[in-house]
């Protein structure tokens, strides 16, 4: 596969690390009264699409940038590639 | 006069061949420091970069040389660089710091890293066998630099000339590289 | 010796003689012939044996294609099977040997199968060789094996050496036949990168077999000036002998450079290159394959595919007979017999199945009309043929034409599905083509040379024009649309004896028809049980006559009745071109430790860990095995001082104003109060709460901390603590760097190793023990102002340091510290030693964070910080991996100290059985403890921190032991940690 780094343009996946389901991003906050709950839903259960899936790559043989693709599970299309960052920040993970 | 001395011995020290329409070499005396631009602080720190090197940091995947033309600044990511220049000795991060006056942050890495030098016409049918980047002159311009995999290793290139490029990869591997590339030379000559 | 049947023209060089042996025959042929056309030249039609029955079988195609005419090439370690004669170019001195026979290919003792076929039918091994279950793997799988098969391996290491490489184009054409040229000159003129890739040692594809002209010259000749100016052109680039096997993701496509096949010896050079191109766009000219027509003994020697036999008359100028017969369903079988005749070959006789006028004149020739062939004579080669009228006409050659099929194959790698078109009675490349790829020609269905011809301008016009570039105006070389009807026909019905479908599998039309009745009908499942369309030639001419065969089966239509998918790769890749350099020493690259050559001429054994290559123990002369040398440096190491290169934990460099906020995320245990000079043992949780891994991590300055990591690990936790920096605290001012490689690290430990230090660390740093106590840390020079840096830590339990320098100096470093250690007779010691202070002082490694243990498990939950989040907090305090009887970390000693104790063995308490469920918990590390002169070991058993001086039973059912083991504290040595605080 090659995937259209953002910056750096397409960068073949052999480059990259795959890691999973982009919520990954989206860790509970220990101090919640659900925590137990949410950090065993974090941890354990994905949504697991034939079709769009937004996922976690790391360019690891790159610029170690932590990418977010969506990516078709059936045809490997990539349609969006994003900077982790800059989507963990709009999913308010701002301090 | 200390008791002990000790002895600098870089994994490819001396290393300088010359192959058919090829040459090879390990450059000496390569320093390199990394630079971290700190968050909310880029600005600050590429005024800093700037001014001490006379040049502005270029955009991730590319280099440039500094004013006087004995550094070159290569952008890896939004937020680091590194500075590569030659200098004798592994103890040159603090003097790059204080360049920078600390708005960024540094970390040697000199001996982190092994370069190679690879040049002539037929450097890049030698790197073809190994560089899954498109190097071609069209594509990869003077002054382009990408981190790659290279025979499993990771590598830093940089286009250094017409047809000359930096390499850099990590000195524990350094002469598993170096016969990487001496395989590729021979295999297309 | 004379080639009988050499004939006039051709583009063999005759100036070039080549001299070939064919099992130990001396034979001759010409520069430019396969295997294939010289073995015709010499009069050679019997070439192998089949799989199955043993028939005797000849050359039936000119291409990849070919099912038949697999020989063994070269001889000793260069010797290789399977290889197909048909695409083998001729070299001088090439030998090559036939295959499948016992005795001589002539009197194959094995023959004798061919006369148990009625009981050997599809679907025979499956149903015969059941019972008793356990004869398959051990008599009746060898048995078989031995009598069925291919060539046989040299089972010898592969001499030749193999490479990979990358190519990037804008245009990657597949096929330099009229429609592949015709595209790459299109792309080529617009200034797009091309590549150009064909399989054929002479591109040209069917031009060169043909008598067909282009822009009023011969299509050879147009072929040769195609790639004259392609040659011409900087931005394409031409690839011969080269097979574009498979189409993956995203343009990516797989392809075979054959570099020195064709040459007596590949003279250290690679001998196959496999390349992974990266194109923007391709364009798929594959071309089609014949297919033949299925009847009674169809596969004798001397039968072949009709565009076969005019390629051997036209481009080889060889004909394979002297007395051909054709027989088609359709036009293009009329261009053999007139090619033929042209050439002065005697075609006796043209049997159309077709109720229609002749296509062409044929001088000499009787056209039979609506007519077929359904039986043939000629044991070992052809000799005559029997119509469904009973006619009988003698015959060395029958050519055979029962259409052709568009070579799909590439289109379906990506799961794409042919479609069917009834005009030309095949299948053509459906609409879910791989990404970025189009199709020309006949590949396309386009089955003329001149639709050929504009369809590859045209598609590659419109692929370059999607990327901006700008066609060149050029018009499509002009040729003439030859006719093309055709009728299908799939197998003759009248036929009485076998007719083979698929002549490499020996699967004959009643084995589908077998395997229809028996409810095999599914294209996938006919393919499984009767084997059809596997091994070599992957079906290439018999899948499509076998769908269109069960198609009659069922009353369905051929599209209804399914279509054959293909899947990389396209032919045989030679699993050497697959490991390319990765073999012997080269298959990974090496991580070296800066002291590697000291430490190669002293003595050290190396252990691979990763792949880094660390010394285990360093043997002195006189020391009987490795014990001998780790219980001494062990030893020496306790009683003095002792040095070992740690290099290779993980380092990574972290600064930063959030920098300890940081660590207070990735670590279970607080970084914040740490005071700056100061180091700490640190562990990590995967957020499950199982531990991940430790290391210590010293605070250089406020904003400037560095970790080190387990040797396994570095790159591992290097790649979470980016992705918590980037995904879970975007916003904390942190940056990574790993350092590991940048720093040659030593631990100096023992009472003496201050000692040690002192004289080598300059005296302008204080390393007293009340100016650098336990856990400090600093940056000092060593050596007269070499920059490095010094931590006091201790694994092994002793008086520790651990010093690093800059790597270039880490060979000198040793000789220094080996040097200045003379006078406390100061030790190297390697990863065994270690292991076994460690154990000695129970520290965890690797066997005991194993993926499975928790902080508690360790004894270290209290390290886990409740004042504050980290990965694994939550999980970690789930109430199942925090029961009372959790199992613990302690030590273990046998009661009988003369034993040795066994790692992985289970514990169970003295009174109960030793069975799973009462499984007490596990031994995780043994080693003889030379301090204490016996056996130790470290392990998890419930409530174990509970249990001290309790005796259990340590089990090991795989060694069929078990001993009386006590529990005791991991401390071995020195519990109250005296030594390291001196």
């Amino acid at each position: 596969m090659i995937i259209n780094h953002p910056l750096l343009g397409p960068r073949d996946a052999a480059e990259f690390v795959y890691l999973g389901d982009a919520s990954l991003i989206d860790r509970p906050d220990w101090q919640d009264k659900n925590a137990d709950e949410k950090f065993y839903e974090y941890g354990y259960l994905r949504e697991n699409p034939a079709g769009k899936h937004q996922e976690l790559w790391y360019h690891e043989q790159g610029d170690r940038s932590w990418l977010v693709l969506t990516r078709d599970t059936l045809t490997h299309e990539i349609t969006k590639v994003e900077m982790a960052r800059d989507v963990a920040r709009a999913r308010g993970r701002s301090k | 006069m200390p008791e002990f001395t000790l002895i600098s011995a870089p994994p490819l020290a001396g290393y300088d061949q010359s192959f058919d329409g090829v040459t090879l070499s390990a450059p000496a005396d390569l320093a390199i420091v990394s630079i971290a631009l700190p968050l909310g602080g880029e600005a600050a720190a590429e005024n800093a970069i700037s001014a001490a090197y006379g040049a502005a940091l270029p955009a991730p995947g590319k280099s440039v040389l500094s004013k006087d033309g004995k550094a070159r600044l290569v952008r890896l990511s939004p937020d680091a660089a590194f500075v590569i220049f030659t200098h004798a000795t592994p103890d040159v991060e603090p003097h790059v710091a204080a360049r920078l006056k600390g708005d960024a942050y540094t970390t040697d890495q000199t001996d982190v890293w092994t370069g190679l030098e690879i040049a002539g016409p037929r450097a890049r049918t030698a790197l073809e066998r190994i560089c899954p980047l498109d190097i071609s002159p069209q594509t990869f311009v003077e002054g382009d630099a990408a981190r790659t995999i290279m025979e499993h290793l990771g590598v830093l290139i940089i286009r250094t000339g017409d047809d000359g490029f930096l390499l850099l990869s990590a000195s524990s591997s350094a002469k598993s590289f170096l016969h990487a590339v001496e395989t590729s030379i021979h295999n297309t000559a | 010796m004379t080639q009988p049947n050499r004939i006039e023209g051709g583009q063999v060089d005759r100036s070039k003689e080549v001299k070939f042996t064919f099992n130990g025959k001396n034979m001759r042929g010409y520069a430019g012939d396969t295997l294939a056309s010289a073995l015709l030249a010499n009069g050679q039609r019997l070439v192998g044996r089949s799989f199955k029955y043993h028939r005797p079988r000849g050359i039936l195609t000119c291409g990849s294609e070919e099912p038949n005419a697999l020989v063994q090439l070269r001889s000793g370690a260069h010797q290789e099977p399977n290889t197909r004669a048909t695409v083998t170019e001729l070299f001088d001195g090439l030998t090559a040997t036939s295959q499948n026979h016992r005795g001589s290919l002539e009197h194959d003792l094995m023959a004798v199968t061919d006369l148990l076929a009625p009981f050997l039918s599809a679907g025979f091994y499956y149903k015969t060789f059941m019972w008793p279950k356990a004869f398959w793997e051990k008599l009746y799988e060898p048995m078989i094996r031995k009598s069925a098969g291919l060539g046989s391996l040299s089972m010898q290491d592969d001499p030749d050496s193999y490479d990979k490489g990358f190519l990037h184009c804008d245009l990657l054409v597949i096929g330099a036949g009229p429609a592949g040229l015709s595209a790459a000159l299109a792309a080529g003129r617009s200034g797009a990168r091309v590549i150009l890739a064909d399989e054929d040692f002479t591109p040209g594809g069917r031009l060169n077999a043909e008598t067909l002209e282009i822009d009023g010259m011969g299509g050879a000749d147009w072929a040769a000036q195609a790639l004259a100016e392609l040659a011409a052109m900087d931005n394409v680039r031409v690839m011969t002998r080269t097979t574009v096997y498979g189409a993956y993701d995203h343009g990516i496509y797989g392809a075979l450079e054959r570099c020195t096949d064709h040459l007596a010896s590949s003279d250290g050079k690679p001998r196959q290159i496999l390349w992974r191109i990266y194109s923007k766009r391709a364009v798929l000219a594959a071309g089609s394959t014949e297919r033949p027509i299925a009847f009674g003994n169809n596969d004798r020697p001397g039968i072949m595919l009709a565009g076969a036999v005019r390629a051997y008359v036209n481009r080889f100028g060889v004909t394979p007979g002297q007395q051909v017969a054709v027989f088609t369903n359709n036009d293009d079988g009329w261009r053999t017999a007139a090619d033929l005749a042209a050439k002065g070959v005697e075609v006796t006789n043209i049997i159309d199945t077709r109720d229609a006028p002749a296509v062409c004149d044929v001088p000499g020739a009787r056209h039979i009309r609506n007519a077929a062939v359904m039986d043939t004579v000629g044991r070992k080669g052809l000799k005559s043929v029997t119509l469904t009228s009973g006619q009988v006409i003698p015959a060395d050659c029958l050519a055979v034409s029962g259409g052709w099929n568009p070579n799909v194959h590439l289109t379906c790698h990506q799961r794409g599905r042919p479609e069917w078109r009834d005009d030309i009675s095949a299948f053509v490349p459906g609409r879910d083509l791989p990404v970025g790829m189009a199709v020309a020609g006949a590949a396309n269905g386009a089955m003329t040379l001149a639709a050929a011809l504009t369809e590859g301008r045209d598609v590659a016009n419109a692929q370059i024009k999607d990327l901006g570039f700008t066609a060149s105006r050029k018009t499509a070389p002009k040729a003439e649309d030859e006719p093309r009807d055709c009728a299908p026909m799939w197998h003759v019905g009248e036929s009485k004896n076998r007719a083979w479908v698929d002549q490499q599998n020996d699967v004959t039309v009643k084995d589908i028809k077998q395997s229809y009745r028996e409810g095999f009908r599914s294209v996938e499942h006919l393919k499984r049980y009767t084997t059809l369309g596997m091994a070599t030639d992957q079906g290439k001419t018999a899948n499509i006559p076998a769908l269109a065969i069960m198609a009659e089966c069922t009353g369905k239509s051929i599209p209804e009745t399914g279509t054959t998918i293909f899947r990389p790769p396209y032919t045989p890749i030679p699993l050497g071109a697959l490991g390319g350099r990765a073999r012997g020493k080269d298959f990974r690259p090496y991580r070296l430790t800066p002291s590697h050559d000291w430490a190669s001429k002293n003595g050290a054994t190396f252990v691979e860990v990763g792949n880094w290559l660390r010394a285990q123990w360093y043997a002195r002369p006189g020391e009987q095995g490795w014990r001998d040398s780790v219980d001494r440096e062990v030893v020496m190491t306790r009683n003095s001082v002792g040095i070992c290169d740690v290099t290779t934990l993980g380092k990574i460099d972290i600064q930063g104003k959030d920098a300890a906020d940081f660590l207070n995320v990735v670590y279970a245990n607080a970084f914040g109060k740490l005071p700056v000079g100061k180091v700490r043992y640190g562990l990590m949780l995967r957020e499950d709460g199982i531990c991940y891994d430790d290391g210590t991590t010293a605070r250089m300055g406020e904003n400037h901390f560095v970790m080190t990591t387990t040797t396994a690990n570095a790159v591992l936790v290097f790649r979470r603590m980016e992705f918590v920096r980037q995904c879970l605290c975007p916003d904390m001012d942190v940056h990574l760097i790993s350092t590991t490689d940048g720093w040659a690290q030593f631990a100096v430990a023992g009472p003496n190793a201050r000692n040690l230090l002192r004289k080598v660390v300059d005296e302008d740093h204080d390393i007293s023990n009340e100016a650098f106590p336990f856990m400090a840390c600093g940056e000092v020079t060593v050596c007269g102002g070499t920059p490095a840096r010094l931590f006091r830590i201790s694994f092994s339990g002793e008086l520790a340091y651990e010093i690093a320098v800059p790597a270039r100096y880490g060979n000198a470093m040793i000789e220094v510290l080996m040097k200045a250690g003379e006078e406390f007779d100061a030790v190297p010691y390697g990863t065994e030693a270690l292991g076994v202070m460690r154990i000695e002082k129970g520290h965890a490694a690797g066997n005991e964070l194993n993926g499975q243990t928790t902080a508690l498990n360790l004894g270290l939950g209290g390290m886990v910080s409740a004042k504050k989040d980290c990965i694994g907090k939550t999980l970690a305090q789930r109430p199942e991996m925090n029961r009372d009887d959790a199992i613990r970390l302690v030590g273990f000693r046998p009661v009988d100290r003369s034993l040795k104790l066994i790692a992985g063995s289970h514990f169970i308490n003295q009174d109960e059985e030793a069975v799973m469920a009462n499984d007490q918990g596990w031994m995780t590390s043994v080693a003889y403890s030379p301090s204490l002169g016996h056996s130790i070991g470290l392990g998890f058993i419930k409530s174990g921190h509970e249990r001290m001086g309790e005796i259990v039973r340590a089990v090991s059912p795989i060694h069929d032991t078990e001993m009386d083991v006590e529990i005791v504290s991991a401390h071995f040595i020195d519990p109250e940690g005296e030594r390291l605080r001196a």
